[in-house]
């Protein structure tokens, strides 16, 4: 129930709001290193997603790519 | 100048907010992760590089070295020995009792991954992956695929769906056996032969498959602003017991004992993640990201994470942030060891207990040059059952 409250939500943050039509000219800001969802650096979010993985039982939302490991 | 103008419009109306910065480059880094009270400590190198072929077609590749040492926390019984080292020491105290305390051990990870994308006419991508981790009782081999597909033609909404599989093999090392292997295949050299027992059979060679399945959508709210939603699933099945894990069974009666923890074969979880980055006058970027997942172990799970970079000069940049964690106990999990008799799941691995966990972090990033930056980081890691770590990184990335 609550997965489905959380993706009625998500959908409703979509279906409900207008975005401004962004010009291809208009991108300059969003192409910035600082504004990646990663962050700037990728070995680092690699490093802080393994040590998660291998210190709380959560995992998941975080792209499908990498390899598991005993982690223990 | 103009021409320079006219390439970035270009380059912008070609590429997609999501992946701006194909590039070919090298990167080298180096973590340093210590443990309070001498747990793990980690050190890991690591190596990527990735190249563009054309618009087209790009290819990426990784590798990292995992060398792990330090102990972790288990229930094992209260015998001292001369020897200091199990079962080879001579008993000289034995109450019959149980502690929780650290157990020794060391290890390699090796782990490598190759990429490619494809982009297709209408940017459109597609991105494979495989990947390879092997450590000395551990084998993981994973393959993924992502498709991204923008829904405008200004490029401002995409939709992606990703899959991964990944095929895991255990050595099981049971306290049934003695705390002895059993490799079921000779001819895997890398097992630890020494440890090898062809005769008992109380020991094996397990196997776990998880299939992660995630669905997103990425907007561009503005000119200075982004938004992304991923739903996931992780779908995994074998075995996913901790194999270094102990409980204590039956405590204070005639069959009270030590045995393996066990954990079901099967664990379902879903979850939400939600991104959200935007720029704050010409220098500032705050990412604000939340994610809620849950599991049929009974394991819920909030993450929320705030990072903020800031564009010092041409050449630095800082960077800090803080992420805090909550989790419930897997509806088997107990720290006790007079909590267990006869339960078929039994666990009492911190990691499945309920807890809380706050990140502290710091970066800098130094451009030595149009090709060349340095970086550096410092993380503090404190979760509420009492466990204290520090991460160091440093790096350099090379553009070509």
């Amino acid at each position: 129930m609550k997965t489905l409250i959380c993706l009625s939500l998500c959908c409703s943050l979509f279906s409900g709001c207008s975005f401004k039509n962004v010009k291809p000219w208009e991108k300059e800001s969003l192409a910035k290193p600082i504004m990646q969802f990663g962050g700037i650096h990728a070995a680092v979010s690699k490093y802080e997603s393994h040590v998660y993985f291998s210190k709380e039982a959560a995992r998941g939302g975080a792209g499908v790519g990498g390899g598991g490991c005993g982690c223990n | 100048m103009q021409l320079n103008r006219l390439s970035l419009i270009t380059i912008l109306a070609l590429s997609t907010h999501a992946s701006l910065h194909a590039e070919n480059y090298v990167t080298v880094d180096f973590l340093q992760y210590n443990e309070n009270d001498n747990r793990v400590a980690v050190s890991a190198p690591s190596v990527s590089a990735a190249y563009d072929i054309g618009t087209d077609f790009s290819v990426r590749a990784d590798f990292v070295n995992d060398a792990i040492t330090g102990a972790t926390p288990v229930w094992q019984s209260d015998a001292l020995t001369d020897g200091g080292s199990g079962a080879s020491g001579r008993v000289v105290n034995n109450t019959g009792d149980y502690v929780y305390k650290n157990q020794s051990f060391n290890d390699v990870r090796n782990a490598w991954s190759i990429g490619a994308t494809r982009r297709f006419e209408n940017r459109d991508e597609l991105n494979v992956g495989i990947n390879y981790s092997r450590e000395s009782d551990y084998d993981s081999k994973s393959i993924s695929l992502d498709y991204m597909h923008y829904t405008d033609a200004s490029h401002n909404r995409s939709i992606n769906f990703g899959i991964s599989g990944a095929f895991d093999e255990i050595l099981v090392k049971s306290i049934a056996n003695g705390g002895k292997y059993r490799d079921d295949d000779d001819d895997k050299s890398y097992y630890k032969d020494d440890d090898y027992d062809s005769e008992s059979g109380a020991s094996q060679k397990e196997t776990s498959n998880t299939i992660n399945l995630q669905l997103g959508v990425n907007q561009i709210l503005n000119e200075t602003s982004s938004l992304k939603v991923d739903a996931f699933a992780v779908l995994s099945a074998g075995y996913l017991t901790n194999p270094h894990q102990r409980v204590v069974r039956n405590y204070n009666s005639a069959f009270q004992s030590l045995g393996d923890e066990s954990r079901p074969d099967k664990r379902t979880a879903y979850g939400v993640a939600l991104k959200h980055i935007v720029l704050l006058g010409d220098s500032v970027s705050l990412n604000s990201n939340y994610r809620y997942y849950t599991d049929d172990w009974q394991i819920n799970s909030h993450t929320l994470e705030e990072n903020a970079y800031y564009e010092a000069s041409k050449n630095l940049t800082l960077g800090a942030g803080v992420r805090y964690y909550t989790q419930t106990a897997a509806s088997f999990y107990n720290a006790s060891k007079e909590h267990f008799t006869d339960e078929i799941y039994a666990s009492s691995d911190q990691r499945l207990s309920q807890f809380n966990a706050l990140t502290y972090k710091g970066s800098v990033d130094y451009k030595i040059s149009d090709n060349l930056s340095y970086n550096l980081g410092a993380e503090f890691y404190e979760q509420s059952t009492g466990l204290k770590a520090t991460m160091i990184t440093t790096g350099a990335k090379y553009h070509f």
